[in-house]
């Protein structure tokens, strides 16, 4: 006569406990690998393992059968995931974990672990029961994405750092070659400057002077790049102001008033030297002619947006342009001509009662041949 | 102008410093002494007893305005003002320097800021605006302001 055991010993579905137990039948003819352990006896062996079980790990159920489940571990079982275990049964409570086991030809698997205690009225744990569920497939392929990700991110971070590396290298050029292009400008002014306290002929010292206020407008516009975050514009009503200041004040004529007008136009940096030393030839040929004889006089500069244009007026109340300085073709009048043109402007000098007033007008942006102004 | 000023130039360009000094001496103010690097100037500082110091900022033998102005600051009767075209790679207090004016600057400018800084030294708090292409340090403006009625 068999045991009341003789179940748990074998695979065959005409042999369950009880005839008939539909439950029994289908724990053994299932796909999912189960199998009960018993936590009463010594080291919970395992007391119940249907074949789907043993088709899952290539063992015989004569070679498993009153054995702890640790013979599925191996050399990569994380052990962090069977003191999990182990404290889960310690506790009597269930536990759902991806684990890496054996089969017994030692390949891996990734084993979907679910393992819950089976309570009896009495409140006690007489089984354990798992299943397990080969998952490797699916393991392997979120490790894969795992390690692809940990590598691109690795690569975004090499990529980041390269870039803010090369970005530091190139602001630091750039901020070295700023300050030699200013340390520059200031040596050939010093030198022009030194030169200029040197010659005693009057025209030539007057010719040295107006260059080097040409080379210092220059200088104006270096010291003003880069003083805002934006260095790809240059706001021609800021330069305009300190200009003109430094002007008036270099002419040492305390008897012109200056009178600023000044709206921001912001043009591309590119614009800046044209626009600067045509400023400087208008501010310092009025000085120069507009008020002799240290006459007192009234000097107003205007910078005003005007569409996709800006204007940019210069007026006296001098003397007014005598018609021999009007048609001379000075060194200073030709530079006016070649500046215009490279900065497609339209200019008009104008006599008024009195004084003289030099309208000109361009475009904001880069020259575009079909407009003109 | 009452009486001359006492400057020390610290510039490592030697036809920078030659403008500066003929533009100092013909505005009637005194260079006491001159020097390119950062430890010479400390020296003259010692030796020369200035009552401004003009600095730049990069200085020979790869030495820094900076250390100049920190061996100044806090010392009473010196006033330290930075000349450079790296205005920038100042703090905002400026190591303790009154002013910091921009290179490159015309001789107008330097005038300029040289009589506010005559002022600031001479006869503070200084009135006018600050002539372009200078920046006062914002601890300076306080102190004048507070000196103000």
């Amino acid at each position: 006569m068999e045991s009341s055991d003789a179940w748990r010993q074998t695979g065959r579905l005409d042999t369950e406990q009880g005839k008939g137990d539909p439950f029994a039948a289908a724990v053994r003819a299932t796909r999912m690998a189960m199998i009960i352990t018993d936590p009463r006896q010594a080291d919970n062996p395992i007391v119940f393992v249907n074949d789907a079980f043993l088709r899952m790990t290539g063992y015989a159920r004569d070679e498993i059968m009153g054995r702890n489940c640790r013979f599925l571990q191996g050399a990569g079982t994380d052990r962090g995931a069977v003191a999990l275990i182990r404290e889960a049964v310690t506790a009597g409570r269930d536990i759902a974990i991806d684990i890496l086991n054996y089969r017994k030809d030692g390949t891996p698997f990734w084993n979907a672990l679910y393992l819950s205690p089976v309570t009896n009225e009495a409140g006690e744990v007489p089984y354990f029961f798992a299943s397990q569920l080969d998952v490797t497939d699916r393991v392997d392929a979120h490790m894969r994405v795992e390690q692809e990700k940990a590598h691109f991110e690795a690569e975004v971070a090499k990529r980041t750092h390269d870039l803010s590396q090369s970005l530091a290298t190139q602001t630091m050029l750039v901020h070295e070659v700023d300050h030699r292009v200013k340390n520059n400008l200031q040596m050939i002014a010093a030198l022009l400057a030194m030169q200029t306290k040197a010659i005693t002929d009057p025209s030539a010292r007057a010719a040295m002077e107006m260059m080097l206020t040409r080379v210092e407008a220059l200088g104006t516009v270096h010291r003003r790049l880069y003083q805002s975050n934006d260095v790809e514009r240059f706001d021609v009503a800021e330069f305009a102001r300190d200009l003109s200041n430094d002007l008036v004040r270099g002419s040492g004529r305390d008897g012109i008033r200056l009178h600023l007008d000044l709206e921001t136009v912001e043009v591309p940096v590119s614009k800046a030297p044209p626009v600067a030393l045509m400023m400087n030839e208008l501010i310092t040929n009025a000085l120069k002619h507009a008020f002799p004889d240290e006459r007192p006089g009234r000097l107003s500069v205007t910078v005003a947006p005007d569409g996709k244009y800006f204007a940019i007026k210069i007026a006296d109340d001098g003397i007014g342009m005598p018609i021999e300085v009007m048609e001379k073709r000075s060194f200073g009048k030709r530079l006016i001509g070649t500046l215009c043109r490279q900065l497609n402007a339209s200019i008009a000098w104008q006599s008024n009662e009195p004084g003289t007033t030099v309208n000109i007008r361009l475009p904001r942006e880069t020259a575009d041949s079909s407009e003109t102004p | 102008m009452t009486e001359p000023l006492r400057i020390l130039v610290v510039e490592d360009e030697a036809l920078i410093l030659m403008q500066i000094e003929m533009m100092l001496e013909e505005a009637g103010h005194r260079v006491v002494g001159t020097a390119m690097t950062a430890a010479e100037a400390i020296a003259k500082i010692e030796a020369c007893r200035p009552e401004l110091v003009l600095i730049d900022l990069r200085l020979a033998d790869g030495s820094s305005g900076i250390e100049v102005a920190q061996a100044i600051r806090d010392r009473a009767g010196i006033t330290a003002a930075f000349m450079t075209a790296n205005a920038r790679q100042l703090t905002e207090e400026m190591e303790g320097a009154t002013a910091v004016i921009s290179k490159p600057f015309s001789e107008t400018v330097l005038e300029a800021a040289l009589a506010y800084l005559e002022t600031c030294v001479r006869r503070p708090p200084p009135t006018g605006p600050v002539p372009n292409g200078m920046r006062i340090s914002p601890q300076c403006l306080a102190r004048f302001a507070a000196m103000r009625p």
